[in-house]
């Protein structure tokens, strides 16, 4: 089969792929030995979530006092992390769902690293609020269950709750959204393998034998759970920015946060799918199937994200000054100009102002300049909830009580051993499931190339 | 035929069964049946007992025999149940009483009226026990001249108690300082053979107990060659060798703050450390409240160089160096005589500016002649021989100034100390013994004094513990603790009270005067007695006291622990030649730094340092603790940023301080209202030998203090301070960094009049802030103030911004919810800032009621200190000599709390009554509540502050970091108040309004039927406070207390604006300060 280029449409899979080829390429990974290259990350990364491990085991042991936090400033690392990784849960559902919907084709070769890695997310999210409370063994009571105490119930007006709510579906609904699409993947990795490999994937496909009712079948179920996951997407960041926009602390009380929050989210969570999958794409050599295209388009979904948060700044900005209620007025004019002025400004360079480059082709389609942006915008977006918590919390209403706050090791190690983590499960996930989604691949393998046999 | 009768029934269905049970398959009649029938043959024996032994040897019975499956239950049953038992669980230590004590209801506290003595401190007090156990203290409301107001050196006193660090039994100390201890007989023993014929000196600080001064009598005639000698380590010598000079009695008078409408302080800080503070403060805020908007105030001018609690609370600080105190006397002295046409004496010199000021302080002395009041806290005898003579010439003895009742609560003379030494050196001194006194610690001479105890061959030391003068001793025979012991104070003439004992002793300690009488073999003991001192004390005051008081008995007088004698007016008439005072004030005559040092609030001088609640107090005004520093000008050295103030990291600045040929490094905290080219630290601190929470915090700056031509101490001293000497770690730690309200500076560029943050003026980094951004500060619903002569149309104005938030803030959501409150208790609280000194006794009577810990220096220098009871202090006006103002932040229970609806597993709600509850065992610890807290009074249990369970690896201990904690000490624990849990680790905790309180209250009322009143319930700050700023109670009991208070148009509701409607009410704070005396 020889094919030409379409001068219409870029392909989405470029190379003129045949099936057997894509099968070998994205399979490969699963099949071959783990190069050096790998292992040695692997192990950096299993080593700092271990190490992240024994601060959070050194923060149960020792207590909350191990942190810096103060009376004034009851949160810092904690949920900052928290936040920041919730928000960079939320690109794969969105890539997976939402561009689904919208007939997005050029996410089949993202969407299935970008769910993985939401899931990862979540989990290394959902690590900070279980171990920011004093009492870790109580945590229990967050749940409603009928219990002997009354029953007494959590407080359901509470935006914490809401959390818990929040999250677990979230992270229930992107799990099962992921695996049904790995689903057929693992049966092809099957088909390939023998002995006990062959019965683990054949384990993990549910005995999957690629008929036309079983496509038809996880066709429809992909579609509902992309509809669930839809309004998840926009639910999940809105409610926890609850936490912040439901308190009565100047910096907090503001009602933009919801789409500001979301907005975020999508921008940072598109920032690390980046990260991920320009590493990934050079490492695995998945150049074919991760496209310039995709980039690109990526890239113009940061440029969006950006400048809408970098409104939502602005916004908040003129609000402050436009209510003339003191306390918010100096709670802004303290973030750009008080204690913590750096984290302000870096956060307006990192997430408003550097993005701007994307308006030129060039770098939309620069590898390098995209995977610096990625960093980049990652660190301006962990900027940005570090400003909103730490700093209004250091300085809200009665100047008596006001506070610093910086980390201590052990707050920064398991930050860090959140990210090992989250390495860690990627590259498990990397080298036993599939990166790219195999059949989807396979389905727009035809999209921009014109056959002339 | 068969017999149907009832009997063969049973026997016939007994056969059936046998049938059955035989597998009988057929009969042919009865007889098949009834024969050698096995039921007849069990008939009889219904009742006969199956022996042991045929169960035993019956093998099939399988009683005995075990099976594997047994066995491996009973193994596992042993060896968990043996694990269990091994395993250490914690060993509380509650035994029942197997005989109840009358007195006591287990659960039921018991008072008892004592007296809180410590040298010169005193307060009448009522001591609350729980089980025999002293917990608290309280003011008792019978004296006089406390009016129930305790200081919170009397509020900690009850953990002085159960200091582990005090000495446990009399023993000898041997020349390395080590201790072994003997038996009180042994004791005896040598020091009665050493005391034969000795030329015996007894040392001790003031001593208000009349009984223990006749036992030193006693003493003195047993042993003729014997002398008293008293100093005080804060001494006010000079002032009681003015008051003989110039009234012919060698006591303090008796001045009445009360009665004066100007009061002018010179270096007096009255309301805090001088003479007698908790009376003077009670004095001095009864002519401060304010209850409408037209009331009259007290206008009060404190000249002084430092900021000190009393000049904090000042209408106006006149500043001045040290030195120039008794020229400023001088000059006020002849301002007023040239005015009222008086005899000027010679003009001493003082600066321009300060003589300017002081023209108008005469105007308003002489505008209120006779109901005025000059007080003078220096040490120097010529200033207070002026100071006395401005009261003459101002016509305020008899008034303001008598003797009617004057005050014994300093009694030392700096020269017969010297000349102690001077004895001792001279080696004709033989024997020693030092009562509550630790002189070679806290006196200026304590090197002179240390090298010539080496003269002396016998040296006792009575003190309670083992501290820098006990151990250079020969034997300790330590005191009691007043809440062991029987005693009794006469703090002014004719205001006697008693002191019994709330426990019985915790150690092998014997009360001291009982000491000196057993070595006199005084034949007024009864040695066989069980509490020979008792009896002594009783013997004396049935003859010498109770004739004094009107229908006094012994048991009356015990029960109230008050007496008080009827007054003999004394008359006092100045008779003194001021001009001759004026060759000896104080001149400044070396150039250099005027490093003033004074008395620390908390830690007095040093006696007090190894107390953790009172080591944990701020200090009033720079808001730190652990730790002493030197106050320096804003304007020192610079602009230049001090990293101290800002930030958590603490890291002191260290600045080089050079006096008396020595330099030392101590840490330096710029300070609002120090007058350029002075500066001040406290002493007290720096001991070497204080306990495992006094020793080795901060500097000791004793050695600095020198003793002028006269004789007498003097607390300042000139130094060279350098720039910069480094930094040090956690120097001190401090509660509240300098953010300020208001206070206003002028900008050089520009010449306007700016806000200015402490920050802002030490740190180039926050200039923006200074530019102007503060001015959202100022316009914060916090802080209310208003000078006296605006007070109507600030208060005018004041009414009008809280209608607009209350229009603002009654849009709801919910209508028509507003009767949530309206019957039942409604709790309330109404905290007067007119009254409020800043004195800190609310926040340790807090921790003590409360069981709040400390936490220790590195914790605090995290912000991780737990009072639920703050006082914010806050400057507004000018930049270099502001105004002050105090705030007690408490929990202020919320109606429409924020913490409360963020809590995501309920733990903390709204009671019926009003109240924000805590439910600690509901706590998961998310910290929201403490963010979403405007107030920010929610303190989080980081570690097991407490020892409360499971955490050892948690507990803090507070000093060294090393050594086991605190509150895991058994005997320290003791100080618990049982009424409140111990809070563990990872829980929120804060202020309850003292619910154990309403409730003990509540069930009181309901026992005896009736409706709760005022004074029912109590809370421990509101009557901690020895001014009454403080005011609890029920909202909804109309005409009681509190809603009076409420009635008050000054007051305001802190951050009224955000609506979450606060259950506590502040008053505006008024200062009548005279705006033409800044600049």
């Amino acid at each position: 089969m020889s094919a030409v280029v379409s001068p219409v449409r870029r392909p989405l899979i470029e190379g003129n792929k045949t099936y057997h080829q894509i099968t070998e390429d994205l399979c490969s990974p699963t099949e071959r030995t783990p190069s050096r290259a790998w292992v040695i990350a692997f192990i950096i990364a299993v080593a700092t979530m271990a190490y992240g491990f024994f601060c959070i085991g050194w923060t149960i042991w020792m207590g909350t006092g191990s942190w810096n936090l103060n009376r004034t400033i009851g949160w810092g690392y904690d949920i900052t992390n928290f936040v920041w990784w919730i928000g960079i849960g939320h690109a794969g559902t969105l890539i997976s769902a939402i561009l689904m919907l919208f007939r997005q084709r050029w996410r089949t070769g993202v969407n299935r690293a970008a769910e993985a890695m939401t899931i990862f997310a979540v989990i290394c999210a959902a690590i900070f609020p279980l171990i920011h409370v004093g009492r870790i063994w109580v945590v229990f009571y967050f749940f409603p269950y009928p219990n002997v105490r009354g029953p007494l119930w959590p407080n359901f007006n509470s935006p914490l709750l809401w959390d818990v709510f929040a999250i677990s579906t979230y992270f229930s609904v992107s799990l099962l959204f992921w695996y049904t699409g790995l689903v057929p993947d693992f049966a092809t990795v099957r088909n390939r393998a023998t002995g006990l490999r062959k019965k683990i994937y054949n384990f993990l496909s549910f005995g999957w034998t690629g008929s036309a009712k079983h496509w038809s079948r996880w066709e429809s179920l992909s579609l509902v759970l992309a509809g669930l996951s839809t309004p998840l997407v926009l639910s999940v960041h809105t409610i926890v920015s609850f936490d912040f926009a439901t308190s009565v602390i100047p910096g907090w009380h503001t009602t933009i946060f919801p789409p500001y929050f979301v907005a975020g989210a999508i921008f940072s969570g598109f920032a690390m799918v980046l990260t991920l999958m320009l590493i990934t794409r050079k490492i695995l050599k998945l150049e074919e199937y991760i496209t310039l295209e995709h980039i690109e388009s990526m890239n113009k979904v940061i440029l969006v994200t950006g400048t809408i948060v970098g409104v939502a700044y602005l916004t908040e900005l003129f609000i402050a000054w436009y209510s003339g209620y003191v306390y918010e007025q100096f709670a802004f004019f303290n973030r750009a100009m008080g204690v913590y002025w750096w984290s302000y400004f870096g956060m307006m360079a990192c997430n408003v102002i550097s993005p701007q480059i994307f308006w030129v082709k060039k770098f939309r389609r620069s590898v390098l300049v995209t995977f610096i942006m990625s960093i980049f915008v990652n660190i301006g977006m962990w900027f940005e909830r570090f400003v909103i918590i730490a700093t209004t919390l250091a300085r809200d209403y009665l100047p008596s009580s006001w506070s610093y706050y910086y980390p201590t090791w052990v707050e920064i190690g398991i930050f860090i051993g959140t990210i090992g983590l989250f390495f860690t499960l990627y590259m498990i996930f990397y080298k036993s499931g599939s990166g790219s989604s195999y059949c989807r691949s396979k389905i727009y393998i035809k999209i921009g190339w014109q056959s002339i046999c | 035929m068969v017999d149907w009768n009832a009997k063969n029934v049973i026997i016939k269905i007994k056969q059936i069964q046998r049938m059955k049970n035989q597998n009988i398959q057929t009969w042919v009649d009865e007889k098949d049946l009834m024969e050698e029938s096995f039921v007849q043959n069990l008939e009889g024996q219904e009742f006969d007992p199956i022996s042991v032994e045929s169960i035993l040897e019956d093998e099939k019975s399988g009683f005995i025999e075990t099976n594997r499956r047994d066995f491996l239950k009973l193994l596992g049953f042993g060896v968990g149940a043996a694990t269990l038992a091994s395993c250490e669980a914690p060993i509380k230590k509650a035994i029942p009483y197997t005989v109840r004590p009358d007195s006591i209801i287990p659960g039921v506290a018991n008072y008892y009226a004592s007296t809180f003595v410590n040298g010169g401190d005193v307060c009448p007090v009522l001591v609350k026990t729980r089980e025999g156990r002293p917990i608290k203290i309280e003011g008792n409301p019978l004296a006089s001249y406390t009016k129930g107001g305790t200081s919170a050196r009397a509020q900690a006193s009850v953990l002085s108690l159960y200091d582990y660090n005090r000495t446990q039994n009399p023993a000898r100390v041997s020349g390395d300082g080590k201790t072994e201890s003997i038996s009180w007989d042994e004791l005896d023993t040598a020091v009665k053979a050493a005391l034969v014929g000795a030329r015996v000196r007894i040392l001790s600080s003031t001593i208000l107990s009349p009984t223990a001064k006749k036992a030193i009598q006693d003493f003195c005639v047993k042993y003729p060659n014997s002398k008293h000698i008293t100093y005080d380590a804060v001494s006010s010598s000079a002032l009681l060798d003015a008051s003989q000079k110039c009234f012919g009695e060698r006591n303090i008078p008796d001045f009445r703050f009360d009665l004066a409408d100007v009061i002018v302080s010179f270096n007096a800080d009255f309301l805090g450390t001088w003479i007698s503070p908790i009376e003077y403060a009670s004095q001095y805020a009864s002519k401060r409240k304010l209850d409408s908007a037209t009331a009259s105030m007290s206008k009060h001018f404190q000249v002084e160089s430092r900021m000190s609690l009393t000049g904090s609370n000042a209408d106006n600080r006149i500043m001045v160096r040290p030195s120039e105190q008794g020229a400023a006397m001088v000059s006020l002295y002849n301002l007023i005589a040239s005015k009222i046409g008086s005899t000027p004496i010679p003009n001493a010199e003082l600066n321009e500016t300060a003589k300017a000021k002081l023209n108008k302080v005469a105007d308003a002395l002489i505008a209120a002649k006779g109901k005025s009041l000059v007080v003078c806290g220096t040490n120097n005898l010529s200033e207070q021989i002026i100071c006395f003579g401005l009261n003459n010439i101002l016509g305020n003895i008899g008034s303001t100034v008598s003797f009617s009742k004057p005050s014994y609560q300093r009694q030392g003379s700096d020269q017969d100390f010297s000349n102690l030494i001077k004895e001792m050196q001279s080696s004709s001194v033989d024997a020693l013994i030092v009562w509550n006194a630790n002189p070679v610690y806290d006196s200026p001479l304590a090197k002179d004094f240390t090298a010539a105890m080496a003269n002396v061959k016998l040296k006792i030391s009575l003190n309670q513990s083992l501290d820098e003068t006990s151990s250079v001793c020969n034997y300790v025979a330590p005191d009691h603790h007043y809440l062991e012991s029987w005693g009794d104070a006469e703090a002014k003439r004719g205001c006697y009270s008693l002191i019994q004992p709330t426990i019985n002793p915790l150690f092998n300690t014997r009360q001291a005067p009982l000491s000196l009488l057993i070595w006199a073999d005084s034949a007024s003991i009864n040695k066989l007695s069980d509490q020979p001192y008792y009896e002594y004390l009783k013997s004396n005051w049935q003859s010498n006291i109770l004739s004094k008081g009107a229908n006094a008995s012994w048991d009356k007088t015990l029960h109230d622990g008050y007496l008080e004698a009827d007054s003999s007016a004394g008359s006092a008439v100045f008779s003194c030649n001021v001009n001759e005072a004026v060759a000896t004030i104080t001149k400044s005559n070396a150039t250099g730094t005027e490093v003033e040092f004074y008395e620390s609030h908390n830690l007095g001088s040093g006696q007090y340092a190894n107390n953790p609640w009172l080591m944990e107090l701020p200090d009033p005004i720079t808001r730190s603790v652990w730790g002493n520093y030197l106050a320096v000008s804003v304007k020192f050295d610079g602009d230049r940023r001090f990293i101290v103030s800002n930030g958590v990291k603490e890291n002191g600045e260290l600045i080089s301080f050079n006096a008396k040929g020595e330099t030392k490094s101590i840490g330096a905290v710029k300070q609002f209202g120090q007058l350029e080219g002075t500066s001040a630290i406290a002493i007290g601190y720096g001991r070497t030998k204080a306990g495992d929470c006094g020793t080795d915090i901060g500097t000791d700056v004793f050695p600095y203090c020198s003793v002028d031509a006269l004789g007498y101490i003097q607390y300042f001293t000139v130094a060279e301070l350098g720039n910069s000497a480094g930094i040090i770690e956690k120097n001190y730690a401090s509660v509240q960094h300098h953010h300020t309200l208001g206070v206003t500076a002028i900008e050089k560029s520009s010449g306007k009049k700016i806000n200015a943050d402490e920050a802002a003026l030490v740190d180039d980094f926050f200039k923006p802030i200074a530019k102007g951004f503060q001015g959202s500060l100022t316009k914060r619903s916090v802080i209310r103030q208003s000078n006296h002569k605006n007070l109507k149309e600030s208060v005018e104005a004041l009414h009008e911004e809280r209608a607009d938030f209350q229009k603002l803030n009654s849009h709801t959501l919910y209508p028509g919810h507003d009767y949530k409150y309206n019957s039942g208790h409604h709790w309330g609280m109404h905290v007067d800032l007119n009254s409020c000194i800043g004195c800190g006794t609310c926040a340790v009577a807090c921790m003590a009621e409360n069981n709040v810990p400390v936490v220790g220096k590195k914790e605090v220098s995290r912000h991780h200190e737990m009072t639920w009871l703050r006082i914010d202090r806050y400057y507004y006006g000018d930049v270099e000599n502001p105004n002050v103002v105090y705030q007690p932040l408490m929990c202020q229970h919320c109606n429409n709390a924020p913490c409360e609806n963020v809590c995501p597993v309920n733990a903390t709600n709204h009671s019926a009554d009003g109240l924000n509850q805590m439910a600690y065992n509901r706590c998961v610890g998310t910290r929201y509540c403490a963010n979403n807290c405007p107030f920010k009074v929610r303190r989080f249990n980081w570690y097991d502050f407490t020892a409360a369970d499971l955490f050892p690896v948690n507990q803090k201990n507070l000093n060294k970091e090393t050594d086991k904690p605190f509150y895991a000490d058994n005997i320290v624990r003791m100080v618990l108040n049982p009424d409140v849990t111990v809070r563990s680790r990872g829980v929120i905790e804060k202020c309850s309004f003292c619910i154990q309180r309403i409730q003990e209250g509540k069930l009181n009322a309901k026992k005896e039927q009736r409706a709760l009143t005022d004074n029912d319930v109590k809370t421990a700050c509101q009557t901690a406070c020895p001014t009454g700023a403080i005011t609890f109670g029920d909202m909804n009991n109309e005409g009681g207390q509190l809603s009076k208070k409420l009635q008050n148009p000054l007051n305001y509701i802190v951050l009224e604006e955000v609506n979450v409607k606060p259950a506590v009410t502040y008053t505006m704070k008024v200062n009548n300060r005279d705006e033409s005396l800044d600049a």
